[in-house]
């Protein structure tokens, strides 16, 4: 039952105040939730496993969830305007991949160079969704593949190590800030003003206009093809920054080393970060509870004792609980 | 009854009804036409992958290789048949690699096997299938009670089926089926197709007729076309959907149970590789993922395309590292071309 | 004594009906009787308790008290189908038809008539269903092909598809059909609401029909009876021929129409006109159509669906495209029209979808004001959400919006107050130059539309050219300056109201 409001300001809906009440907890749900679960899920494993806050735990989590987070963000964006993209994590192995070969010659030219290349790389995916108007689903699902194959032509499918000036990006993983790694902080920080520019500028409102309404939007002059390209533009970003991050912390880069399977990871840290998949909701602060969440589900299993081969079923278990429990539903949507 | 104007209401009626009608003769002969251009754009296409192909590698066109791509055909198809009605309401069902692992895993340890099972007969087929169906109810009724988009149950869906199979595999050697009729059986030609092409015509045909003629089939185009509607129409969402999504389950078990067949033997990732051919051989055969629209024919054409291509590309010698750049790039190209001549400034796609 | 009872049996009554929500008393003890054959009329303002009582009457709420009867036998709906099986059948605003399938399908998913209306056991019989529904679609008068698939079919087509849909009730059961029109001509023009009046006269043959409408002139051609509706409570039940359109506005609103006359000014002799369009063309909408609009003036575009107004208004705006002509806003010509640049040249655009074009649902109506023109609201690309509510506060109390809570997502609030949120985004340009309103007043009742008309005025005496898109001659006749008649692209009439007097029967003449 939907309240409808009449002209006289007379309310028609005999739960208005319960459905008050009801707005106003799932908001603060909406808020909290992903914080509340993290910590759960902390506290379960720390009860179970008291060696594990002692012996680093923490900076295992962080370190782990960095990379994560950093494409859940760009995936973020991409979910925030109604689309979602597929390709992303692809682009961080060929980012990875690009930046082992280039530092050697290019040294501290060579994660500009390759953060420049990844940009382009969503800015296309953009720029084709935008102007041929078709499903990113599909859209993107093609462009992964071509990511991919490109990441394999290019690393000669071996592994590609870095040669010189390893300098220029390792310290990012192996510098620590209270215990969590450079890789991760920069996580936070991008997740900051990932948040202040969705609340605090025109171009964020646009696109959270378009996710929630696009036509709404485009008829209110909201500028909808260069805000998706724009979109598109920083999940490759962050993918691209990803991708340093795992450079950073193996000195290399193969098609199917480490970071080679992000995708779902990401989109699950994302969602379980509040972030809509229908678009127009998402809150970049909580999809750091996301990948935290998310990755810290596999090393706690290992560290509470799981057996290997039922580490997979735990964390689908855990990925459709968590995603269950923290999924703002507003009751008259159609979920899909 | 008294209308203020008659003069006026009655020369609108004639006059109207004339102009209106003949826009109703105009809609029908348009109507037709309408809605055969894509899978008659698509068959193009195919024929000129063949006739590339050929050309490419004589090889391509003989007999055999076309027995060939047919068995390579069904197995994706068989899933596609899943699929397309998950799509068919506007969801999508991730979990197909994980379920045919735990259904190939399955099945190899009801049957004859090099690990020294023995052959349990039909249970080998009726628990696996089972086991398929459960994980996709489990998955509808996630979906529809608890109100997660499909596209997460699914994927945590996948985890658990490949889960299950990774613990049902255990720590053993890799199990072999010892029973060569059963591991010959899949490509075995009969009347001039493989027997698993013959399984995949035939559910393809059958879901055809159900999705026409059936009352859960017209259901299910209506959910995807509108699903409010539906709902307030009293029609039986919540029964329909967790049906489905248990059709698309066993769907994916008989295909784990085969591809397992085929290969004479399966590790829990025998599932591995199919969702990435299934889902766009889904999307270039037409069927949209917004739901309402699309077929298993449509689904049947998409798939056959891109085996050929994938066929194709093989015997041309293409490495493999550049496959998926193809895929992909067809898959991008067909897209385009689909919604090309729907373009328009107030055109949303998502 | 059959015969007797059935014509003194009404096909509906309710006794004494309530129905309450928490404190709120929706439906205050509503009595009421229609008989067969009848056309029965209801209006009433929104939040007046219609939509209330139609849902009583369609089973989806039950009333506290009070009782209904069909035909003579009380009745308990206790769900849609219970209402379907005793002949009620509703034809909403909304469209609820599948597009992906045939006329003949969506006829029978009419819940209460699909059971061997053409399914055996759940399978289709394809033959059978198109059958029954091309019967259904003769009674009244449609020869659309069955087979067609409903997305292909116009809009009034649809129409027809959906009183069908409401009539093709269990027949075995003799039951009377009772049709529940709400709002169907709200989304029609002028010469295809002639079509549905003729389908209504069929419909009296056939059994009984309740129009809800908020065009009283509709109401008073097509009814036989009116009831009106206020706060809860029938305040009257007259007979058409008794009552004038005044009166029953006064009996809705509860007090005289505020409406003021517009002031008309004469057409300026040299000024630059604040825009000015030139032989504008798109293949197969419109062709040819040239017209300018001064400051402060408006100029009302009328026509039928297919004239091309709709089409020829989104492309000044730049939301569609055109093949040729040019437009020049205050002089300067406009290149490479689209949205975003029209709006930057001080045009508006109120779109007749408002859910879906006009406004962001899910933002608030704080957001949806500064959306496109932040004003103070924003430095440069940085918003202010201080001043954001400021301005939005502003616009409420000046267009007194209800309730007063900026915050609250747009999609809760009622159609009058939304529009009136629309109104202000645009408004909020101080250098709004041009501003086009497509069906501005659509299904606002009476009450919110005056609001709307004011605005449009104040608008105008700012110094705004308008151009709008009327949802009925008598307000194009009533708000324009200038009245243009488009009739299949083309403009085939223009009237300077200020020197000629045209009649709404002139008007049609050259629409058709």
């Amino acid at each position: 039952m939907t309240a409808t409001i009449s002209d006289t300001g007379s309310v028609t809906n005999t739960k208005s105040t319960e459905g008050n009440r009801l707005r106003v907890a799932g908001k603060l749900w909406q808020a909290g939730g992903p914080l509340v679960i993290f910590i759960a899920m902390f506290a379960v494993v720390a009860i179970l496993t008291p060696a594990f806050i002692g012996s680093g735990g923490i900076t295992i989590v962080a370190a782990s969830a960095a990379p994560i987070l950093l494409v859940a963000l760009g995936q973020a964006f991409v979910l925030n305007i109604g689309s979602i993209d597929l390709s992303n994590a692809a682009i961080t192995v060929l980012g990875a991949i690009l930046l082992a070969m280039l530092l050697g010659p290019l040294a501290i030219a060579a994660p500009i160079v390759v953060l420049v290349l990844v940009t382009l790389f969503g800015a296309v995916n953009g720029f084709l969704l935008a102007y041929t108007q078709v499903p990113s689903f599909a859209l993107t699902l093609g462009t992964l593949g071509i990511f991919k194959a490109a990441s394999l032509v290019v690393s000669g499918a071996t592994t590609v190590y870095v040669s010189q000036n390893k300098e220029v990006v390792s310290p990012l993983y192996t510098t620590q800030l209270a215990g969590l790694p450079l890789t991760f902080v920069l996580g936070v920080v991008v997740a900051a003003i990932a948040y202040l520019f969705l609340r605090f500028t025109r171009a964020g409102m646009g696109m959270t206009a378009i996710g929630k309404n696009e036509s709404g939007a485009i008829f209110s002059a909201v500028r909808t093809r260069a805000l998706k390209i724009t979109a598109f533009a920083l999940s490759g970003f962050m993918a691209g920054l990803a991708g340093m991050t795992i450079i950073a912390q193996a000195g290399s880069a193969s098609a199917m080393g480490l970071g080679s399977d992000l995708l779902l990871p990401a989109i699950a840290a994302a969602i379980v970060g509040g972030t809509s998949i229908s678009g127009g909701v998402t809150n970049p602060l909580n999809v750091i509870l996301g990948a935290l969440t998310i990755a810290l589900v596999p090393i706690a299993t290992a560290a509470i004792g799981v057996a290997a081969e039922a580490q997979n079923l735990v964390y689908g278990v855990v990925i459709i609980v968590v995603v269950a429990l923290t999924l703002t539903r507003s009751r008259t949507a159609i979920v899909k | 009854m008294a209308p203020t104007q008659t003069s006026e209401s009655a020369a609108n009626v004639k006059v109207d009804t004339a102009a209106i009608r003949a826009r109703e003769q105009v809609t029908a002969r348009r109507v037709m036409f309408a809605g055969s251009g894509e899978p008659l754009a698509l068959i193009g296409a195919m024929v000129v992958l063949i006739v590339i192909f050929s050309i490419l590698n004589p090889r391509f066109a003989t007999i055999e290789n076309l027995q060939n791509v047919l068995n390579q055909a069904s197995l994706p198809l068989i899933i596609g048949l899943g699929a397309t009605l998950v799509i068919l309401i506007g969801s999508i069902d991730l979990s197909v690699e994980g379920v045919m692992g735990a259904s190939g895993v399955a099945f190899v340890l009801l049957s004859a096997n090099s690990r020294g099972g023995h052959d349990t007969g039909l249970w080998a087929w009726i628990l696996p299938l089972v086991l398929a169906a459960a994980l996709g109810a489990t998955s509808g009724l996630i979906y529809t009670m608890l109100r997660v988009p499909s596209f997460i149950v699914t994927l945590g869906m996948w985890f658990v089926g490949f889960g299950i199979a990774t613990i049902l595999y255990g720590t053993d050697a890799y199990p072999e089926l010892t029973d060569d009729t059963v591991t010959l059986w899949v490509a075995k030609i009969t009347l001039g197709l493989p027997n698993g092409f013959w399984v995949a015509a035939i559910l393809t045909v059958l879901m055809a007729l159900v999705i026409r003629f059936t009352r859960f089939g017209r259901v299910a185009l209506a959910m995807g076309n509108n699903e409010e509607i539906a709902r307030s129409n009293g029609m039986p969402i919540v029964r329909n959907k967790v049906f489905i999504f248990i059709v698309a389950g066993l769907f994916s078990g008989l295909a784990g149970i085969l591809a397992t067949m085929q290969m004479g033997g399966t590790s829990n990732h025998i599932g591995d590789g199919y969702l990435f051919i299934t889902i766009p051989a889904v999307v270039i055969g037409g069927t949209s993922l917004g739901g309402g629209k699309g077929g298993v024919f449509r689904t049947a054409i998409g798939v056959l395309l891109l085996t050929i291509l994938n066929n194709g590309l093989v015997l041309a010698g293409v490495s493999p590292s550049y496959q998926s750049a193809v895929s992909g790039a067809i898959l991008v190209v067909a897209i385009v071309a689909a919604a090309w001549p729907q373009r328009g400034r107030l055109r949303i796609a998502k | 004594m059959t015969k007797a009872k059935e014509a003194t049996t009404p096909v509906l009554r309710l006794t004494d009906v309530k129905k309450s929500f928490g404190s709120v008393h929706a439906l205050k003890g509503i009595s009421l009787e229609i008989h067969r054959g009848e056309v029965i009329g209801l209006i009433g303002e929104n939040g007046a308790g219609k939509s209330t009582l139609l849902k009583i009457l369609t089973g989806i709420y039950q009333p506290d008290k009070g009782t209904i009867a069909v035909n003579g036998s009380t009745v308990k709906f206790r769900n849609p189908r219970d209402s379907a099986a005793s002949g009620i059948g509703v034809v909403h605003q909304e469209q609820s038809l599948f597009t992906n399938l045939t006329v003949a399908e969506n006829i029978a998913m009419n819940g209460a008539a699909s059971k061997g209306y053409g399914t055996t056991l759940g399978f289709y019989r394809w033959g059978k269903l198109n059958k029954a529904a091309a019967s259904t679609l003769e009674i009244i008068g449609s020869k659309l092909n069955p087979k067609t698939r409903v997305g292909d079919l116009s809009f009034v087509d649809r129409q027809m598809v959906e009183i069908a849909r409401a009539i093709s009730v269990d027949t075995s059961k003799n039951a009377t059909p009772l049709v529940i029109l709400d709002e169907p001509t709200s989304l029609l023009e002028r010469g295809e609401t002639a079509i549905l009046e003729r389908e209504i006269r069929k419909l009296k043959d056939f059994g009984s029909v309740i129009f809800v409408s908020h065009r009283l002139d509709e109401i008073i051609r097509n009814c036989d009876r009116i009831l009106v509706m206020r706060h809860g409570e029938l305040v009257a039940d007259r007979v058409t021929t008794s009552v004038t359109e005044d009166e029953l506005f006064k009996l809705m609103v509860g007090h005289e129409s505020h409406a003021t006359a517009h002031e008309r000014r004469a057409r300026p002799a040299n000024e630059v006109p604040a825009i000015e369009v030139t032989g504008l063309t798109r293949k197969g909408k419109f062709k040819n159509v040239s017209l300018s609009v001064h400051s402060g003036r408006v100029t009302a575009i009328v026509g039928t669906s297919g004239s091309g107004r709709e089409e020829f208004s989104r492309a000044i705006f730049g939301a569609e495209k055109f093949d040729g002509g040019t437009i020049v806003l205050n002089g300067q010509p406009a290149r490479g029209w689209r949205i975003p640049k029209a709006v930057k040249r001080g045009m508006g655009f109120v779109p007749a979808e408002r859910k879906v074009e006009g406004m962001v649902g899910g933002f608030s109506a704080a957001e949806n004001i500064v959306l496109t023109h932040p004003g103070d609201a924003a430095i440069g690309p940085i918003l202010l959400p201080w001043k954001r509510n400021k301005i939005a506060q502003r616009w409420f109390s000046t267009l007194d919006v209800r309730p007063n809570d900026i915050s609250q997502n747009l999609e809760r609030f009622s159609g009058g107050n939304q529009q009136k949120v629309v109104m202000a985004k645009w408004l909020n340009d101080p250098e709004l130059r041009v501003l086009v309103l497509d069906h501005p007043l659509r299904g606002l009742d009476p009450g919110a539309a005056e609001t709307v008309n004011e605005q449009i005025k104040e608008a105008c005496k700012k110094g705004t050219a308008v151009i709008l898109l009327a949802d009925t001659l008598e307000e194009a006749l009533e708000m324009g300056d200038d009245v243009v008649v488009m009739r299949d692209g083309v403009i085939s009439a223009t009237y300077d109201l200020s020197v000629d007097n045209p009649s709404t029967l002139d008007l049609l003449e050259r629409m058709v």
